[in-house]
């Protein structure tokens, strides 16, 4: 066993009352990769924080070279040789590779643009094999894969020993993955160690020589690729076999087309996108990030400007490009980004709950709050959220029951509606994702349309009956439920093929 | 020697706070209020501690001169509720309206005087609130520009001086007390309560909350947010024109120096209440504390012989203190 870098001691977390992260213990050793797995919220990145001192454990310890360290911020970190590439790039665009390289660094006095520090910035990129490009080329005339080996660059310029990526390879092509995992066997040669937090698995058995398993703030396993099988990592992720996951499926029922959109296009994301929608059913648009799967669910929703094309809903035209339009429709929108887009954290969970229903409850503008009062209570318990919590503030709450507080504005209309959702199950843990698959399935026996997003193919496949891959753009192929098969999503999200041009 | 710079320390480190130093400066919200229970106790034993705080002349004179602050601020919290932080041209509207009022009066009598000069406010203000709101302009911005505007306007139209009411003009029960109490006063609490049900129980009162805590979560469940802006910038300028118009009966006369410095005092008192500078929480009985805790201590500044330089160093000093504990307390 080569010698241990990082050796973490029963870590606990927890904020507001709600642990993030409970007793991890934790150890990497010199010259190794290892895989950081597990579900959103599973704690990888609250773990991640404190192995950089963005924020100080409730309890437990973390050594670095054998000793107990304190890591009281970044600048700390970077000290011990710890290094972080987050998963939204941190460069300035417009300043030079160099500037990027010693941009925050704790080695640079005051001025970094001195030949010693030149060299050195030289000296990394050379270990990357893109010792070639010109250190004065601004950043942002890179790619973003590019962008994403000087990150790397700059970790190795501050003589980082471990390399923490989060998800690195989110939103890159086939071909600059490749590089990027090249790179990083380079790297490692050279005797650095990484930690690689990753949702594709195939880059974990690819590049990794052992996985840690996450699962709701706790460390479940750790072990070499070699000695697990792909399932058996999903279902160490899951908790659970990958089956109980998501409810069963009503028999077929025959049912109009809620939703009929031809030619949507949206300037510079979606080409002449196309789709029916049945009521009672769940439509789900695969596709990578940059497909335009999102921004279809967007331009439906009314909110992105530019947006053309016919929708035709419930046998009515709706007009693309405003929000009231669309809602008076009864097209709903779900947003994946609650923090900014969904939920008012500072207000209470019953007045988010009739945020959209206030007219209804209100004479010539004034609130009839008994019964607003009634209306959310029966609201709570159509989605599931504790009565008891409808006086709490809405921020409090886990993101599963923020999820099913944006549901629960949508239940309760005098006709089905079509909602639009991106990613629904976003940073929602293991259990509660079971509700809202549930909860989903419910809305479509009420003979709502559904039509979301996922960046998570095991979703896809799990709860979609109809299925729509993107890809660039444009539309790929139509899959129903008997039809629908991960491989060839996979194809059609990831590769130009023939069937781009074959639309359904 | 190769190398002068070399001997730079090579590593700066941020040093972090003690964790009990920390405690005590990063103040978490739930510590607040308690924080303003020792203060407002403090406050109180300073105030009757005061000679002559109790008397029912400078009793009086508080709540008279509370009131015109107060309107304004009521208004002010509109606006900073809905999330645009502050208006500095309350204070010209103010001014403007007060003399809008005189002339108004002059012209065609009392009640012309009313509906021209809250017509105007309210108007005036409105069309600040609809270009932050449609255009989604920065409300500072929007606010300096108005400001500007009617300095312009009123400088244009040639009344830059003070204008007077004519004699013998009689403004009936607007002027004078009711059962002792100052009319000045009992508006503003009138102010206090319209306002606190405009919030609390309607439509447009929930709607001014959801826009300030965040305005692209509202664009996302299709209201009309430039309405919900135009709104709350509209009945503030409705209030703070009522505050140029019990100015203006008070003397009899309207210039616009009437209204300097409300905009920032009533922004202060909204502050020390304990609205959020970054909207979404807030309300009006906050306010109304706010207005009178900063009037209190001018109160008892003025009473124990410190000059006017003090009272804007002391009340510059808390609404500092405010704003600081108030965002170190709600970071997320």
């Amino acid at each position: 066993m080569a010698q241990e870098i990082i050796s973490v001691d029963r870590l606990c977390k927890s904020y507001a009352g709600v642990d993030a992260l409970r007793d991890v213990s934790f150890s990497l050793a010199a010259g190794e990769i290892r895989a950081i797995c597990g579900e959103n919220g599973a704690g990888k990145s609250t773990f991640v924080k404190l192995l950089m001192g963005i924020t100080q454990p409730d309890s437990g310890s973390i050594s670095i070279d054998g000793r107990v360290r304190t890591i009281v911020g970044p600048q700390r970190a970077q000290g011990l040789g710890l290094g972080f590439v987050a998963q939204e790039l941190s460069l300035a665009p417009r300043l030079s590779i160099l500037d990027n390289i010693w941009l925050g660094s704790a080695d640079v006095p005051l001025i970094h643009r001195r030949p010693r520090f030149r060299a050195r910035a030289q000296e990394a990129m050379e270990l990357l094999g893109i010792g070639d490009w010109d250190l004065d080329r601004p950043v942002a005339t890179l790619t973003i894969g590019q962008q994403q080996l000087v990150e790397i660059a700059r970790l190795l310029a501050r003589q980082a020993r471990v390399l923490i990526l989060d998800e690195p390879t989110a939103t890159l092509t086939d071909a600059e993955i490749e590089r990027i995992l090249g790179v990083l066997k380079l790297v490692k040669a050279r005797g650095h160690s990484i930690i690689y937090i990753s949702h594709r698995l195939g880059e974990v058995f690819e590049l990794c020589d052992s996985v840690s398993v996450f699962r709701n703030g706790e460390h479940v396993a750790t072990k070499p690729v070699g000695e697990i099988t792909r399932d058996g990592l999903i279902e160490l992720m899951l908790g659970r076999s990958f089956g109980e996951m998501y409810p069963s499926v009503p028999a077929h029922r025959q049912a109009g087309n809620a939703v009929v959109v031809e030619g949507l296009n949206v300037p510079d994301a979606v080409y002449d996108f196309s789709l029916t929608a049945p009521s009672g059913k769940i439509l789900c648009i695969a596709g990578q990030i940059g497909s335009g799967a999102s921004m279809v669910i967007r331009a439906l929703a009314g909110l992105v400007y530019g947006a053309t094309g016919r929708v035709i809903v419930n046998g009515r035209p709706m007009r693309l490009g405003a929000v009231p339009h669309c809602v008076s429709r009864n097209v709903l929108f779900l947003s994946e980004d609650r923090a900014a887009e969904g939920i008012f954290h500072r207000m209470k969970v019953l007045d988010n709950l009739v945020a959209t229903s206030l007219g209804a409850h209100a004479l010539l503008g004034v609130l009839n709050w008994p019964s607003l009062g009634r209306f959310a209570a029966r609201l709570a318990d159509r989605v599931g959220i504790d009565r008891q919590r409808l006086r709490a503030y809405a921020g409090n709450l886990s993101g599963g029951n923020q999820q099913k507080l944006l549901f629960g504005r949508a239940v309760e209309r005098s006709e089905p509606g079509i909602m639009l959702m991106n990613d629904p199950t976003r940073g929602i843990d293991v259990g509660a994702r079971a509700d809202i698959y549930l909860l989903m399935r419910k809305l479509c026996a009420l003979g709502y349309s559904l039509i979301m997003t996922s960046s998570d193919l095991e979703e896809v496949v799990g709860i979609a009956d109809i299925v729509v891959t993107m890809y660039r753009g444009r539309a790929v192929a139509r899959y129903e439920r008997e039809g629908i098969d991960m491989a060839s999503i996979m194809v059609d999200i990831t590769h130009p093929t023939p069937r781009s041009k074959a639309v359904a | 020697m190769t190398e002068p710079l070399a001997r730079w320390p090579s590593r700066i480190h941020v040093r972090a706070m003690p964790e009990n130093w920390r405690r005590l400066v990063g103040a978490p919200r739930n510590r607040l209020p308690a924080i303003r229970a020792v203060f407002i106790l403090l406050l109180g034993i300073l105030a009757l501690t005061t000679p002559g705080f109790l008397s029912k002349p400078s009793i009086l004179s508080l709540l008279t001169t509370v009131s015109f602050i107060g309107c304004v601020a009521v208004g002010m919290t509109l606006i900073t509720i809905s999330g645009n932080i502050m208006s500095f041209c309350l204070g010209a509207i103010v001014g403007a309206s007060a003399m809008i009022f005189i002339a108004a009066v002059n012209w065609g009598g009392v009640a012309f005087g009313f509906v021209a000069a809250l017509v105007s406010g309210a108007v005036l203000d409105a069309a600040q609130g609809f270009a932050i709101g449609w255009a989604r302009a920065n409300p500072i911005m929007i606010s300096i520009a108005m400001l500007a505007l009617i300095y312009g306007v009123v400088e244009a139209v040639g009344a830059d001086g003070t204008v007077y009411a004519q004699a013998g003009v009689s403004y009936g029960m607007f002027k004078g007390d009711v059962a002792g109490i100052p009319i000045e006063f009992v508006t503003f609490l009138c102010v206090t309560a319209i306002g606190q049900l405009i919030l609390s129980f309607t439509v447009f009162g929930r709607n001014v909350y959801m826009v300030g805590g965040s305005i692209r979560a509202v664009d996302a469940i299709g209201v009309r947010t430039w309405r919900t802006v135009s709104g709350a910038y509209l009945w503030a300028g409705l209030f703070s024109a009522l505050a140029g118009i019990m100015l203006s009966i008070r003397y009899g006369s309207a210039s616009m120096d009437y209204g300097v410095g409300y905009d920032y005092e009533a922004v202060a008192a909204v502050l020390v209440g304990g609205t959020l500078i970054k909207g979404g929480e807030g309300s009006i009985l906050r306010t109304l504390g706010g207005v009178m805790i900063i009037a209190i201590i001018q109160v008892v500044l003025l009473l124990r012989g410190l000059r006017q330089e003090w009272q804007y160093l002391i009340s510059g000093l808390i609404v500092l203190a405010v704003i600081i504990l108030h965002t170190r307390g709600t970071r997320d």
